[in-house]
Parts: structure tokens; sequence; C-alpha cells
């Protein structure tokens, strides 16, 4: 009965929800609103059970002298020290985010704010560093990537075009310096030729590359936004959702039971 | 020659942390800005707003929190400003229960600026969990969800919010995203209520937003600080994001040579094996 009784409570409530949608009278007209408001008073319950969860856990590190106890017997102090001082603010001020409470004035915006931005403010640092170990031009589609992150992120910001040519012939003198090497390593005239041509049309890109993407950077880099990025997207969407349907199926129908456990 | 390559290739992280603390400090520290055109995404946001009738209700969403305040918050008080010159009536609630005192705060402050009275110009509602079953209902009436602002006054007692009910009766909703919360606006407040909506997101939530303004079912899309400093622009106000996009081109211009060189010592030492 432990998994009979659930399984029947989501099939029916499954079910009733996708008719409820399709036949707007009663009596299944109302019962969208009931199960939405079934479901606000569920949601407020897992933020008990969210925190009971929390609490628990710290409580067993603690309780088993754990390495990070330290840790745990810190979260709880502030747990309980942010709840009281919350809590006193509501009564005194009816509200604890009151603009006049001191909850919102010390707690909140002196140390709640600061925390949360610092930690959040740190990934500009990170993503630097990881940017510059882990992108490289292994491939064409590392290429690809690349290229098109590049010009996005110098096009969308401004004077961007004004510093793309300077990185454009750094890349492009690069790409004739291997060609050239390349040259030299190999034994057929032809392959030299056809390399040492491929330098020198580098090279001589540099000059119309540069002057094109100064003046259409900014709208390349909205092409790139609007066209590939939103197509990729969109197969990525429509296949998240139809893959969010298929396990819906699933769980309304008693398959797809790991919820359970 | 090697040894070159292996240091461009392997540059202490220490040495980058430091390169971008400094790529953003001073230019968030000396405030200068660079001239540039606004977005159409965001122009469209822009007029709808200056289109709107005196006296149209706008209902904001706070969805973000205090990691996203540096891109949302100066945008959503430029956006209140600019709702509030256009004597524009403010609803605001939120679904980031931990970000709604963020809203709340700018809405105080704006609001005392621009001489507005609590009830009559604006209404803070507050929070309430479940997401899609919260903006369903809002959809038949506002009460079923909030039959109380934050503050516990009956909604009928505030005189803005006697004749609002549901979408119908607001002309337009902001959400301010750092999430996912703006998807569900677009699924449940336009697709089944035809709520006119207008998105403002962090930088990495933007694209994920595009696809919904390409087909319409936003009326404008304002992303990340560039989208907060172009709006800064069109109101004529320039601010923070304004600014603080040229510590933005600075970070991009130093990243990209970060990885610029990562690559050529990449290749270097390939070819050197």
């Amino acid at each position: 009965m432990k998994k009979e009784v659930p399984l029947i409570i989501t099939f029916i409530s499954g079910f009733l929800l996708i008719v409820a949608l399709f036949i707007p009278h009663e009596p299944f007209g109302s019962l969208q609103e009931r199960f939405n408001d079934w479901y606000i008073i569920v949601s407020g319950f897992t933020l008990i059970l969210g925190v009971d969860s929390l609490l628990l856990y710290h409580w067993r590190k603690i309780k088993t002298k754990d390495k990070d106890a330290p840790y745990s017997i810190i979260l709880i102090i502030t747990f309980i020290t942010v709840l009281l001082w919350g809590i006193y603010s509501g009564v005194k001020h009816g509200n604890p985010f009151a603009p006049a409470s001191t909850f919102l004035r010390y707690f909140y915006t002196y140390m709640f704010v600061p925390l949360q931005a610092t930690m959040f403010a740190l990934l500009a640092f990170f993503i630097a560093s990881a940017a510059y170990r882990a992108f490289r031009a292994r491939g064409l589609n590392a290429t690809l990537l690349l290229v098109s992150a590049g010009l996005v992120m110098l096009g969308r910001v401004p004077k961007g075009e004004i510093v793309v040519p300077f990185f454009i012939a750094i890349t492009l003198i690069l790409i004739a310096i291997i060609f050239v090497l390349e040259a030299v390593a190999r034994v057929s005239l032809y392959e030299r030729l056809l390399y040492f041509a491929l330098a020198l049309i580098s090279l001589i890109a540099i000059i119309p590359l540069s002057i094109l993407l100064r003046e259409y950077l900014p709208a390349l880099a909205d092409w790139i936004m609007n066209v590939p990025q939103l197509g990729a997207k969109r197969g990525l969407f429509i296949g998240i959702w139809l893959g969010a349907i298929a396990m819906a199926i699933r769980i309304i129908l008693g398959i797809e039971r790991t919820y359970l456990k | 020659m090697r040894e070159f390559f292996e240091r461009i290739s392997k540059i202490d992280r220490r040495i980058i942390y430091l390169i971008v603390l400094v790529g953003v400090t001073i230019p968030l520290l000396t405030r200068k800005g660079f001239e540039f055109k606004p977005l159409p995404e965001v122009k469209n946001a822009y007029n709808f707003i200056e289109n709107l009738p005196e006296g149209s209700n706008v209902l904001i969403s706070i969805d973000y929190d205090a990691a996203s305040m540096p891109e949302l918050q100066p945008l959503l008080e430029v956006m209140l400003r600019h709702l509030f010159r256009n004597n524009l009536k403010v609803i605001m609630m939120g679904h980031w229960p931990l970000g709604l005192p963020l809203g709340q705060i700018a809405l105080e402050k704006i609001a005392k600026e621009m001489d507005k009275k609590y009830g009559y110009d604006y209404v803070f509602l507050g929070y309430r969990p479940g997401i899609a079953a919260v903006m369903l209902n809002m959809g038949k009436e506002i009460r079923m969800v909030f039959d109380v602002d934050y503050k516990g006054v009956p909604l009928d007692s505030l005189p803005m919010m006697r004749e609002v009910h549901n979408y119908d009766d607001i002309a337009l909703l902001i959400g301010f995203e750092a999430g996912s919360v703006g998807d569900f606006w677009v699924q449940f407040a336009q697709a089944r209520f035809g709520q006119k909506i207008i998105l403002t997101s962090t930088a990495v939530v933007t694209p994920d937003l595009y696809p919904y303004y390409q087909a319409g079912q936003i009326v404008g899309l304002i992303g990340g600080l560039r989208g907060a400093a172009d709006y800064e622009i069109l109101v004529k106000r320039k601010g923070f994001a304004y600014t603080g996009m040229t510590a933005q081109t600075v970070i991009h211009v130093i990243i990209i040579a970060l990885i610029l060189l990562g690559n050529i010592g990449y290749f270097a030492l390939r070819r050197m094996r």
C-alpha cells in the first residue's frame, strides 16, 4: 500500500488536471483552481521540509563529531539567530522586511546582500581563469565556438569594434606563421606553394577583415545571437519539453517511480 | 623558446585574478562611459512603456536575488523612475523570496524620490509559493493569491487595487529574471491570458529568452548590464549600468586576450612536440 496509494493519487491528480485543461465546464472547470490552491499550500510546506532536512543533516554532523562539525555549529547558530531576529522584527514592525525593521537594515542589507553578491562576483575571476585554461581551438567545433564567442563578447560591448582589428591581426598573423611552418616542413613543391599562398592570403585578409568587422561587428554579433544561437536554442527547447512531456506521462501512468524512493 | 610558450600557456591563476581585479576596479572607480546605440529589443521595451496611457497598471515581478543585483538593480531603479514619470501605477510581487526586499527597497526609494503614494500609485504584494499556480490563479482573480498586501492590508482597502482583478486590468508585466521564472510568465501569463510582457534578465539568462522575443511573445527584452545601460541612455539618465559597461568592455577584452595567449602557447607547444 505504501507504493500503491501515492501512485493512485498521482494518476488521479495528473489525469484530472489534463481533463480540466480541455473541458473548462463543471465539474472539471473549477478543478484547476482547487488544485492550484492545494499546490500553493503544499509548496509552503516544502519550505518547512527543507529547513527540517538541513538542520537534521548538520545536527547529525555535530553528533558524530565530523571534521566539518564547526561549520555545522556556525550554520545552526546563524539559523537560530536569523530566525529569532526575523520573528522579533516581524512582531515589532508587523513585517520583518518593514522599512524601519533592524532585520532589513542590518541583517539583510549589510550582511546577507553583500555575502551573496560576493559569492557571485567571484565568478568573474573563475570564468576568466577557466576560459584561459580550457578555451582551446582543438578542432573545428571548438574553433567555431571560440570565434563566435569572441565576436559576440566584443560585439555586445561599447567600443568592441575598435579592439577587434587588433585581435584579428594577431590571430591572422599567427595563422600565417603556422602555414609558413607547414610549408617549410613539406617536401613537395606543390604543397609548399599551397601553404605559402595560404599564409599570404591570411596576411592580406587582415586589412579587409578588420575594416569589415570594425563597421559591422555589432550587426554580426546580433546575427549570431538571432540566427545560429536561436536555432540551436529552439532545438534544445523542443527536445527538453518533449522529454518533459514524456516524463510527465510516465509519472502519471506510474511507469516512472523514482520519486517514491 | 619552449620555456616562453610554456609560460604563456600556464599563467598562474593569481596573476589572472589580479589582472581581472584591476581591469574591473579602475573603470568602475573612474566612472567613465563610452557612447553606444541601444539594442532594438530594448528600444521596443522603452517605446511600449512610453505609449502606455497614464494610470495604466504595471505588474513588476522580482525574480532575482542579491547575486544578480549588480545587473538588475540599476535597471529596476531606472525603470521605476520611468514608470512613475509617466504616471503609471506599479504593482510589485515576486517569486524569489530572498530577492523581494531588493525590489521593496528600490520601490520605496524611487517612490519617495518621485513623490508617489502607497496604495494610490504603487503597491507591494510580496511573495506566495508555487510559481505556476500563482500565475494561473492571478489570471482569474489576484485575490485568490494575494488577498492582502505585504503589510496584511486587504487589497480592497488600497484605492488603486479596487479595480484590479486579473491580467485584463494589467497593461504590462515586467519580469526581472535571474532564472527560469521568465519562461513560466510567458507560458502561463502570456500564452494563456495574452498578457503583454517585457522581460529583463541577467546576461546568462538572456539567450534563453530570445526565442520568446523573436516569436513576438514578449514585447521587449532587456538583457544584462548592456540592456540596463541601453535603457539608461533611452530615459536620458546615465547611471551605474552605463559606467559599468566600460568595466565590462575591459573585462571582455582581457578574457579574449587571455584566450588568445593560451591558444598561442597551445599551438606553439603542439608544433614543438
